[in-house]
């Protein structure tokens, strides 16, 4: 039974960035995965799917272009909150996205949990897999991003390094190379250990509704995060992020959308598992 | 490889029935002159076509063929497909079969021909210009130097055939061309046939994971388009399309504006070249007797490409294992909490 207070978990902006993410991302990773799996049908199959050369790559190059708006206005987001409306708990405490001392204590603690020796421990706002998450994205698009546009423009990159140098690095070369392996990491991390992680958790399956609608039930909201709760509660705003339970059409349009994207993902990590599988035997 | 010219079943018919006019004419043309010996003269296919058409005309259908280069031994069919051949750049009406096998020039056919018939010289009288290129480069030079025999146009050329088998000769339906794409994709091969590490490298790279992909248009530049077609030279010589003098100017064939920068990319990365890791290890393990080679090993750049992969590889396997265990833990972990609660409240309720 879901109960009928709902409160607010990710707010629209929030949730807008996370749709433009899924998106760009997806179409990043199925113009881009044929290209490092060469050697597979399923590759070649997946690179007419869309238009092939040259068109995939014209795909490939607006989903980036994407993906760097929705980094940008994230980083405006961050900017305004910060320097402009003068929020604190950016860099420190329950609501900072940043390693805190208490994550290493929550570790040790859910390290615990999984080897039963203790209770499942309570978190605060973000728990720490969801912050190595959140963390190694940024990381991540700023590689990817430095890498895909040396590929870009190969030879307007090259200019800028002197000959001695380039004899001993070569640029265009470890750009592939890194933004190959950066992206199986990537996309092999979000469809493996992102998705079980939040979304196909047996309490959660298929999808963790909060990043599509934002609200979260009391329910779930004590479950997994007891602290972020309390703290609410103690400091007397728990009602200022109470909101109207998502309506059903929402929640249908939120499993339309979300369900495909998964089963894709899902697909994705079979053909690439299937790959490793090959090349190891 | 698996270029297989498919027959539809309207075309065997067609073939069919042509085969049977040609057979008609034949009995005709045999019945009009009687008992006077056909003999072959230039301007005239029918003869040849009259029994290369027919397996069973034939004293020997099939033959073996050594290639010279790879050892690979082929089996090719003595029989002519009709219309490849007509649709071939060799196959218009002022073009005949004893023009490329000469040694059948006015020989009697009353009881058929010699069996080995010399190799078509494809140079002397028409295609100088490409062969005067060839015999100047590094493959014939090799060749020649160990005494091999050097290869010869069909042994790359591969296809440039109008022999059919039953295995399924590839027989493509015209002289191919440096533009067309399928033609590109088959030297590809034909090259890695060979240079098996430099194809596996080529795919490595920017370039080749395309062409891997099928696509092969003249945008996505194969072997030769960097190499040279049949000038292929060693990168030591100042003539060669990818040595020092010249390398701006391949790759600006392409690419806008290149410099000299630019031109240092590794085409064929040898990241996954065990070889290479070995030779690292063992100028790694004689760095003290051996400084130099160890620091020109450094200093090539194949070097830190091959750190990068394998940093990668460490990354990779690390996050995933490491992550891996941390999610199927908390999987069985959350399964576990549930299936307790469960038995609590069953408990509760009896």
């Amino acid at each position: 039974m879901k109960s009928n207070t709902n409160y607010l978990r990710f707010g629209f902006f929030h949730r807008f960035c996370h749709f433009l993410i899924i998106i760009s991302f997806f179409g990043l990773v199925l113009t881009g995965m044929p290209l490092a799996f060469r050697g597979y049908d399923w590759a070649r199959w997946l690179y007419e799917l869309f238009g092939g050369y040259p068109t995939a790559g014209f795909i490939h190059r607006i989903c980036a272009l994407i993906t760097f708006f929705a980094t940008f206005i994230h980083f405006v987001f961050l900017f305004v909150c910060v320097s402009v409306q003068k929020k604190k708990g950016f860099f420190w405490g329950p609501n900072s996205l940043l390693i805190q001392p208490r994550d290493i204590f929550d570790i040790a603690c859910d390290i615990k949990w999984f080897l039963g020796l203790g209770k499942r421990p309570d978190f605060d706002r973000w728990i720490y897999w969801e912050k190595f998450e959140y963390l190694s994205l940024m990381w991540g698009t700023l590689v990817m991003a430095v890498t895909g546009f040396i590929l870009w423009f190969p030879v307007q990159f090259t200019k800028i390094i002197p000959i001695s140098v380039a004899s001993i690095i070569d640029l265009p070369g470890i750009a592939l190379i890194i933004h190959r392996y950066e992206a199986i990491l990537a996309a092999g991390f979000i469809f493996t250990i992102h998705f079980f992680h939040t979304h196909l958790l047996p309490e959660k399956m298929p999808v963790d509704e909060a990043i599509f609608t934002g609200a979260i039930t009391e329910e779930e909201f004590k479950h997994e995060r007891l602290n972020q709760y309390k703290r609410l509660e103690n400091q007397r705003q728990l009602q200022n992020y109470e909101v109207a339970p998502p309506s059903l059409f929402v929640t249908f349009l939120t499993r339309l959308f979300a369900i495909p994207a998964l089963i894709t993902g899902l697909v994705m990590v079979g053909f690439m598992l299937s790959a490793l599988i090959v090349w190891i035997l | 490889m698996g270029y297989k010219l498919e027959k539809s079943p309207i075309r065997k018919i067609v073939s069919g029935l042509v085969r049977f006019r040609w057979f008609a004419l034949f009995m005709v043309c045999s019945a009009i002159i009687g008992l006077s010996p056909a003999v072959l003269t230039a301007g005239d296919n029918g003869p040849c076509i009259e029994c290369h058409t027919n397996p069973e005309k034939l004293k020997t259908a099939e033959k073996a063929k050594i290639n010279p280069v790879t050892g690979e031994i082929k089996v090719i069919s003595m029989v002519i497909n009709e219309s490849t051949f007509k649709a071939s750049a060799h196959g218009g009406e002022d073009f005949f079969c004893i023009d490329c096998h000469q040694d059948l020039d006015g020989v009697d056919l009353a009881d058929g021909h010699k069996p080995n018939l010399k190799p078509v010289d494809c140079i002397t009288f028409c295609h100088d210009d490409p062969a005067d290129d060839y015999l100047q480069s590094n493959h014939v030079k090799l060749m020649k130097d160990n005494s091999k025999d050097v290869p010869v146009c069909k042994d790359c050329h591969a296809g440039l055939t109008y022999h059919f088998t039953s295995i399924g000769e590839k027989a493509p339906m015209y002289v191919p061309k440096g533009t067309d794409p399928l033609h590109r994709r088959l030297t590809i091969e034909s090259c890695g046939s060979c240079h098996q590490e430099y194809f596996d490298s080529y795919r490595n790279n920017a370039h080749g994971q395309i062409a891997a992909l099928g696509h092969t248009t003249t945008e996505i530049p194969v072997c030769f388009d960097c190499h040279g077609k049949h000038k292929i030279l060693n990168t030591s010589d100042p003539e060669s399309k990818v040595g020092k003098e010249r390398i701006m100017e391949t790759c600006g064939s392409c690419h806008a504006n290149v410099n000299a920068s630019f031109v240092k990319h590794i085409e064929h990365p040898q990241i996954k070249n065990l070889n290479y890791y070995k030779k690292l290890l063992a100028a790694l393990k004689n760095a003290r007797s051996d400084p130099e080679n160890f620091k020109k090993l450094l200093k090539n750049p194949q070097t830190i490409l091959c750190v990068v992969f394998v940093m990668y590889v460490g990354i990779l396997t690390f996050t995933f294992t490491s992550f891996g265990l941390h999610s199927l833990l908390s999987w069985f972990a959350v399964v576990r909490d549930e299936h307790k609660r469960k038995g609590h409240t069953d408990e509760e309720q009896h």
